[in-house]
């Protein structure tokens, strides 16, 4: 499937509800006003989202990961450069967790929680836009390399991968900071995602 | 299919041995039916209840906790019956259910502090109910506080550190100033005239109060850099022309130590919207001390420009660090051979402040050596002036209460 037909600005509109939700649920959750641009998006078999992520992240990475599953079956991360994801927590919580830049307990408690919100938000707003069903596992969150990230990516192994990576944009009143949100779909549940936006296009 | 099993697939004999496992676990566990009747509840979970709340299977778990209904707890568990999984972190909701803290429990608290994990539960292919797991991380939440409490104080010290040094060096420059100014007065011989031998002395007293002077400069900035209190002004500059104007006054300098001093600059303008002051100050620094430490051979100063940032490199054949020595280069108050504060002077604050008004001034400033063969400081500023954001201080600590 070339992944020409797959309709990016509804794309992009159904990745920027689900933040936007994201964002609510943040800001309520935090108290202070949270918002989360989308300013790019790729959808890409899984193999070139490796080069690519190569050209965009270094170092440590702080994942989140969450497995859905349902018409729609694949694997949901959040991903954060190291230092990203311990800046993070620290604005989230107003320098409560994350002050030395370590990604200690507390702070990927707090990653945890909020890679959940994000995440779930993003694939609810697939689900209710599309009118597929879709429930998730519990998230973990993991310290890993880029290649181990590549490597424990979880979809059906019996189809070609695609990834819908989406860089995203996280701003606070004391700072942003910037990090990448990444589905992996089998084939089939590109295609259901492509058929569904071009059916509410139509 | 993956490293976390997508849900919780509950049958009877997971269901038992589920219950089993958590009857050791120090961790609460309860299960619901799709109504949100509690259908299972550990030990843990029923002690940590208290008599307060008794016989718990049973019943709706919104009437036994009363204070879950309408609020984000009630909407996680209604969340996990439409499929959702809930991640309750004890940063952001201190606790999931209204339970005691263990009685060895640090008294600040007067409800367990919990992360807890609301999950859908299926059976058949369908969801059957929710399922709750809470651990009790109370003893964590009060070590944090502990912990935050003294990183306050600690700032607060801080803070009185810099605000002492701050005073003190106002203190000291003042009746310097002073002391100079006479001596001008003095040399000019408008209240009398002065012997040569006088005017030499005078000379040498005067040298060596600027020098004092330089040093508290140094201690002044440093001090307010570390209390936040540096003011940035940025304008257009060209810092082409800024590093050759700072490598001149260093040229009677190279003349004296017999060293090349070479300067490698674009051919048009660096410009950069940045503070010339401060970044006058850094390259005076950072060429003073590439001069200072070399003997023989040349110090190099390169200007070069991509499109985000202008660099600054000055490229000396000194003695050159160990690897070790490097990771300390930017300690305050470190000269790397203590013999040399004696044989070289200095405070040991020039390259620590200017690193301090690179990253100030929204870039960095690094270093690279080799022992014998020489030291190489890069100066990295964006071409837009981005200060660095500054973390809050960290807040005053939170009511113990709950």
């Amino acid at each position: 499937m070339s992944t020409h037909l797959v309709d990016h600005d509804a794309l992009t509109e159904l990745f920027n509800i689900g933040l936007h939700r994201a964002a609510a649920s943040l800001s309520e959750l935090t108290g202070q006003r949270i918002i989360v641009e989308l300013p790019r998006l790729w959808v890409c078999p899984i193999e070139d989202t490796q080069e690519r992520l190569r050209e965009l992240l270094e170092g440590e990475l702080a994942t989140v990961h969450q497995i859905f599953m349902g018409n729609m079956t694949g694997d949901a991360v959040l991903v954060l450069e190291y230092e990203s994801a311990s800046r993070l927590a620290a604005l989230l919580t107003r320098g409560d967790v994350a002050m030395d830049g370590r990604l200690d307990q507390s702070a990927r408690e707090v990653l945890t929680e909020v890679g959940n919100v994000i995440l779930s938000s993003c694939l609810s707003a697939f689900g209710d836009m599309l009118r597929v069903s879709v429930t998730f596992a519990v998230p973990r969150i993991h310290v890993e390399s880029l290649d181990g990230l590549l490597r424990s990516l979880k979809v059906k192994d019996d189809e070609m991968h695609y990834t819908l990576l989406a860089a995203t944009r996280f701003q606070l009143t004391e700072g942003e900071v910037g990090g990448y949100l990444m589905i992996a779909v089998g084939l089939t549940s590109l295609e259901l995602i492509t058929k569904a936006l071009a059916a509410r296009e139509g | 299919m993956s490293r976390d099993e997508p849900l919780l697939s509950l049958n009877d004999e997971s269901l038992a041995l589920l219950m089993e496992l958590a009857q050791v676990l120090e961790l609460g566990v309860l299960t619901t039916d799709r109504d949100l009747v509690v259908r299972h509840c550990n030990q843990w979970l029923a002690a940590a209840a208290g008599p307060e709340v008794p016989d718990l299977v049973g019943r709706p778990l919104l009437e036994a906790f009363p204070q879950l209904s309408g609020g984000p707890a009630e909407h996680a568990l209604r969340g996990a019956l439409a499929g959702s999984t809930t991640i309750w972190a004890h940063r952001f909701h201190r606790y999931f259910l209204p339970l005691r803290p263990a009685a060895d429990a640090d008294s600040r608290f007067h409800t367990m502090q919990q992360n807890a994990r609301i999950i859908p539960l299926t059976r058949g292919g369908r969801i059957d109910g929710v399922l709750v797991l809470i651990q009790d991380v109370t003893e964590r939440a009060a070590r944090e506080d502990l912990l935050r409490d003294a990183l306050a104080r600690a700032e607060v010290a801080s803070q009185a550190k810099s605000d002492f040094l701050a005073s003190m060096s106002h203190e000291l420059r003042t009746p310097l100033g002073a002391i100079i100014g006479f001596m001008d007065l003095l040399e000019s011989e408008m209240v009398g005239p002065v012997q040569p031998l006088q005017k030499q002395y005078l000379g040498r007293v005067k040298l060596a109060a600027k020098h004092l002077i330089h040093i508290i400069e140094e201690i002044l900035t440093f001090s307010r850099v570390e209390a936040g209190k540096e003011p940035i002004q940025p304008e257009m500059v060209d810092g082409a022309a800024l590093a050759r104007s700072v490598t001149e006054l260093f040229e009677p300098q190279a003349v004296s130590k017999q060293i090349a001093l070479n300067t490698s600059l674009p051919e048009g303008p660096a410009m950069l919207f940045t503070d010339p002051t401060k970044l006058r100050q850094i390259l005076i620094n950072v060429v003073g001390n590439a001069m200072k430490f070399t003997e023989s051979g040349s110090v190099d100063v390169e200007v070069s420009a991509d499109h985000e940032r202008v660099w600054f490199r000055v490229v000396d054949t000194g003695p050159g660090m160990s690897p070790t020595d490097v990771e300390r280069i930017f300690d305050p108050f470190t000269q790397l051979d203590q013999s040399l504060t004696r044989s070289k002077g200095g405070t040991g604050l020039g390259l620590p402040v200017s690193r301090k008004l690179a990253q100030l001034l929204g870039g960095d400033l690094e270093v690279e050596s080799v022992v014998g063969e020489g030291t190489t400081f890069a100066l990295g500023l964006p071409i837009v002036a981005q200060p660095a954001a500054v973390l809050p201080p960290a807040p005053s600590p939170a009511p113990v209460a709950d």
